[in-house]
């Protein structure tokens, strides 16, 4: 439980890949997400104008993400949101597939920092096309003498995002797991409840809100001079 | 194909966290994950349920610009109105007032008239008083003659002959005849 197993080695162009267990959940969310975004497009067919029931429920869900992430991130960045969208679902849902006996694949540093990085590509990539020189001179404000400094205090942007993340997330599966390895069988039924609902419902939504933010704020902060 | 995807009979252990080439392919895998997700959320949900509510709400929008403008175009209908009604209410007075003026003066000028015509009738009446007073004086006047006459005929018939008659005729005639051409 507290390893991430590998499930099967495959070769590509004689490039070992290790599809772990981490790849697999992910694709299981992935599946169940993009299953409920064709079930939601088939029904939009349906749509009325007055909504009701599953349109009101999505018509709730992306609304309400659409308004935080363009207040965070102002409006001239509005079309980043459907990216910010899949991020949070991704990583809420991750944390939520622990309730069913998954591993929450943000508990795995791989997944993390690739959305990290995810982040701070698009941060440089908004920064150039927003501000070009101003924001490369931000690399050596005030003096080029921080250049190093000030470089590695983007770089450590990403790693600081994933390692956040990934700490949290992974402190409840592990103990979580330590609680299923060291607890005799008559207390693992009921209380474990309260202890996913803290660590991977509360816990994942609040971490998983806070991954979002963090990354509109530096993504807002690379490219609106500003703010 | 075979040689250049397969499935490796062996599975290493797992672990928790590495730093290696392996680590560095599966950041990469969950990134393309990540794109993908995003892809098809975006495609299938995100955008077009925006789209749908941001139609929506310009429609709504549009309904209210409309209801807007009508209520503005009604209440420039209605302080349109209003001038009118003030305009007429104006000119009501106007007209109220010349009649009134008019009125006046009309009075006025009847009275004037009336006035006028009471004098003229006034003067009418005291000159035809004043003529017919004469022509009772001038016939009182002959009376007297007439009376006189017969009476001084009376006397000198019974008192003087037909010759001093005639005479004292005569004078009588000539006196009266001198009276009333200096009259």
């Amino acid at each position: 439980m507290l390893n991430v197993d590998n499930i099967w080695v495959v070769y590509v162009a004689g490039v070992e890949i290790w599809i772990t267990e981490t790849i697999l959940n992910t694709w299981i969310i992935m599946l169940f997400l993009i299953g409920l975004a064709v079930i939601a497009r088939i029904k939009f067919k349906s749509f009325q104008e007055i909504p009701r029931g599953f349109q009101n429920a999505i018509e709730v869900v992306v609304e309400i993400f659409d308004n935080f992430a363009v207040s965070t991130i102002g409006p001239t960045l509005s079309y980043l949101a459907p990216w910010f969208f899949a991020v949070f679902a991704l990583i809420l849902f991750s944390a939520l597939s622990s309730i069913f006996g998954l591993r929450a694949p943000t508990a795995d540093w791989a997944t993390t920092f690739a959305l990290a990085l995810a982040t701070f590509g698009l941060m440089v990539a908004m920064g150039l096309k927003y501000r070009r020189g101003a924001y490369l001179k931000t690399y050596i404000d005030p003096h080029w003498i921080f250049f190093p400094m000030n470089l590695i205090g983007e770089l450590a942007k990403p790693v600081a995002l994933s390692f956040r993340l990934y700490g949290n997330m992974l402190s409840g599966t592990i103990i979580l797991t330590l609680y299923y390895a060291l607890t005799p069988r008559f207390v693992q039924i009921g209380i474990p409840a309260f202890l996913h609902a803290f660590f991977d419902v509360l816990f994942g939504a609040l971490q998983t809100y806070i991954f979002v933010i963090i990354s509109l704020m530096f993504i807002r902060l690379a490219a609106d001079d500003n703010w | 194909m075979q040689n250049l995807i397969f499935l490796a009979q062996a599975v290493p252990d797992g672990r928790v966290f590495g730093l290696d080439s392996q680590t560095l392919i599966q950041i990469g895998i969950q990134l393309l994950n990540a794109i993908l997700l995003a892809a098809a959320l975006g495609y299938l949900l995100y955008n077009p349920v925006k789209e749908f509510m941001q139609k929506r709400t310009d429609r709504i929008q549009k309904q209210m610009d409309d209801a807007e403008a009508a209520k503005a175009r009604a209440e420039e209908l209605i302080a349109e109105y209003k001038q009118k009604l003030s305009e007429i209410d104006r000119e009501r007075e106007e007209i109220f007032e010349a009649a009134r003026l008019r009125a006046a003066e009309e009075r006025k000028a009847i009275i004037a008239e009336a006035k006028q015509e009471a004098l003229e009738q006034k003067q009418r009446v005291s000159e035809s008083i004043a003529a017919q007073k004469e022509r009772l004086k001038e016939e009182a006047r002959l009376y007297i003659i007439e009376a006189a006459s017969l009476m001084a005929e009376k006397y000198i018939a019974q008192t003087i002959d037909d010759q001093i008659q005639d005479k004292l005729f005569a004078e009588a005639l000539a006196q009266l005849e001198e009276a009333q051409w200096l009259h």
